[in-house]
């Protein structure tokens, strides 16, 4: 069973077509994350999913059913918001169950996922807090079980994490992930984050100015990237690009990633470090080449290495990307 | 202690404040406890108290002026709050058109005088030459119409009725201001959540407001406990027909400064004036603490 389909979605504010043409399967239980720059329509894309917009032509089917008019409550979806947007005059308690109360649902049932939720997520003590006497992280996770005591067959999550500090992340992250695997549901999964997106993603949507650049696990786009675009977008520091090295083509694009150089005497890659990043497990050099071309380098463990410097690097041709002068793989 | 430049600073404001405010309202209270006996001033307690709250002659006027404004101050709060927070509800509606003219249209009668807010309901309302006549004569329903600025069953509702068509723009405004405070994105959580259209009138919008609601309340019991002019502007100082649409601040008037035959009393005014004061107060001090330490101001 497919949990959502796209075909062919499209979505234009006035003139501005802020998507073009998605085509998407997600199966079910997977977990899609989109990625892309801002500003790609990563936030539209999931909220003509949700139903918070209409798509402007094509078919949105959640569970093999057409979904397009209906309103977002009856889509089986939730969405956890990047604000969390809690009802500020709520408990923790009714704002996990005033979607279910509004269905109608009864008593005994409301009060059972409700427990469940706060369960699986820790929020026991504060079920009679208000929103505004929970710290950042407690927010977050009320707002996520606020998605899940509606069962829904398809969660979608828009940069849930992107109010969090960088420690609260990677827990959060890691419940996340143990969340979609005690729940077996389907998620979508908005970031910005690329250590978000590989670490969580069954497959990953990389989205560029409102179309898919490419679609797949996240170690195929890394080692396989379909084009530029994807190639540079993956991946941190991102992957170097030289059209000047020897035995490159007029036109042609040669990418390596930067854990690929390695030093060595009269490689084909010399120059002088401009910017040395030492990350204790690691060292990024930044070197402005003799060729004028930058380029970073990721040494692994720490490297004596010291600003103006001259170095120089080589890589393995089998390590190198090919792409054609219009960002495609030349393969 | 303050350090002395905080004292300098305060100053200005103290001496304004007190030499406009503070002293001609303890004056007030203080002339209240004296009398007029021939040309002297004379110390009499409470005994002008005494009078407007028990002497017949005193006290008839008072409670029918006090229960007047009671009924003034049930219909701004049973018609004009309402209509208030339903307008601005509509006109937050992002589907509606044309919301900025609506919105003027609606707020334009506050800026107006009472004297022609007055004047045009009575000549609309005229039963000779007044337009309502006609307009519903035109509909078919004439029959309908009474004189209702002369019938001493209707005077008090239909003037109060016409402030809440002159003042409906304030509460519309603050709760309008008060809408557009919510973060769309809690509207969205309720859309996906279900609760749409009236529900998330009911479940989310209304609740959030309700600080705003009673911020308007306290000051419409202020305003309306302090109104003089529209009815003054529109049945002058007696108030009638009867003193039907008599209320404290036309009673005050009459009072202090003396309406054709009746003399001017400044005691007996100023003890009006200080029972205004103190009905207002202690309604402000129900407001603050009995009514908004319960409601919470949220954060978005
Ligand atoms: N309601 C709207 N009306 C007009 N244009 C809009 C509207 N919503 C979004 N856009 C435009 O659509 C484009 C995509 O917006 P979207 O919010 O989907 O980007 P995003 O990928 O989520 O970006 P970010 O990573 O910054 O959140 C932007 O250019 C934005 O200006
Ligand atoms: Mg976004």
């Amino acid at each position: 069973m497919t949990a959502l389909t796209l075909e062919n979605v499209s979505k234009s504010f006035g003139k501005v077509e802020v998507l073009k043409d998605i085509d998407l399967t997600v199966e079910d239980g997977e977990f899609i994350v989109f990625v892309g720059p801002s500003g790609c329509g990563k936030s539209t894309l999931l909220r003509v999913i949700a139903g918070l917009e209409e798509a402007t032509s094509g078919e949105v089917s959640i569970d093999g059913e057409k979904v397009n008019g209906i309103p977002p409550a009856r889509r089986g979806i939730a969405m956890v918001f990047q604000s969390y947007a809690l009802y500020p005059h709520l408990t923790v308690q009714d704002n996990m169950a005033l979607g279910l109360k509004q269905d109608g649902a009864p008593k005994a049932r409301v009060a059972e996922q409700v427990a469940k939720a706060a369960r699986m997520l820790d929020l026991e003590p504060y079920l009679k807090r208000r929103p505004a006497e929970l710290s950042g992280g407690q927010r977050q996770r009320v707002a996520i079980g606020r998605a899940i005591v509606r069962d829904p067959k398809l969660f979608l999550f828009d940069e849930p994490l992107s109010n969090l500090d960088a420690a609260l992340r990677m827990n959060t992250r890691v419940e996340i992930a143990a969340l979609h695997r005690t729940l077996k549901a389907s998620m979508i999964y908005v970031t910005h984050d690329q250590i978000e997106a590989m670490t969580l993603a069954d497959r990953i949507v990389v989205l560029r100015d409102g179309r898919i650049e490419q679609v797949g696990a996240p170690m195929d786009l890394y080692n396989d990237p379909a084009n530029r675009f994807v190639a540079g977008f993956l991946g941190a520091p991102s992957m170097n690009f030289f059209e000047r090295l020897p035995g490159t083509r007029a036109g042609e694009v040669l990418g390596v990633r930067p854990e690929y150089l390695r030093p060595e005497q009269g490689g084909r890659l010399r120059g002088t470090v401009t910017h040395v990043e030492r990350l204790g497990g690691d060292t990024n050099l930044l070197v402005a080449s003799d060729a004028g071309e930058g380029f970073a380098v990721r040494l692994f463990g720490q490297d004596p290495t010291r600003v103006g410097d001259d170095v120089a690097f080589d890589f393995d041709d089998a390590r190198a990307l090919r792409f054609d002068a219009l960002g495609r793989r030349m393969r | 202690m303050p350090k002395p430049h905080v004292l300098i600073f305060l100053a200005p404001a103290v001496l304004v404040y007190t030499a406009v405010m503070i002293y001609p309202l303890f004056d007030t209270l203080r002339l209240a406890l004296f009398a007029a006996d021939g040309q002297e001033r004379v110390y009499v307690g409470l005994a002008n108290f005494r009078r407007l709250f028990l002497d017949p002659l005193w006290s008839d006027q008072f409670w029918n002026a006090l229960g007047n404004n009671f009924w003034f101050f049930l219909i701004h709060m049973l018609v004009q709050n309402p209509i208030g927070v339903a307008l601005a509800a509509l006109l937050s509606s992002p589907r509606l058109r044309f919301a900025a003219a609506y919105r003027t249209a609606i707020f334009v009668p506050t800026i107006l005088s009472f004297v022609i807010v007055g004047f045009a309901w009575k000549l609309i309302l005229s039963p000779i030459w007044g337009i309502a006549p006609s307009l519903l004569d035109a509909v078919g329903l004439k029959s309908l119409f009474a004189p209702w600025l002369g019938k001493e069953a209707y005077a008090l509702t239909t003037l109060a009725l016409i402030s809440v068509w002159q003042f409906v723009g304030i509460p519309m405004m603050l709760i309008y201001a008060a809408l557009l405070s919510i973060t769309e994105e809690i509207l969205e959580a309720g859309e996906v959540d279900g609760i749409t259209g009236m529900a998330a009138f009911w479940k989310i919008k209304l609740p959030l407001i309700l600080p705003s609601i009673g911020i308007i309340s306290i000051l419409t019991f202020v305003g309306n406990f302090n109104a003089f002019d529209l009815i003054y502007a529109a049945q002058g100082a007696l108030a009638g027909p009867d003193f039907s649409t008599d209320i404290l601040g036309t009673f005050l008037y009459r009072t202090f400064f003396g309406f054709q035959l009746q003399l001017g009393d400044p005691y007996m005014g100023s003890a009006i004036a200080s029972a205004m004061f103190g009905i207002i107060l202690v309604g402000v001090c129900i407001y603050l603490f009995g009514i908004q330490r319960r409601l919470r101001h949220y954060q978005f």
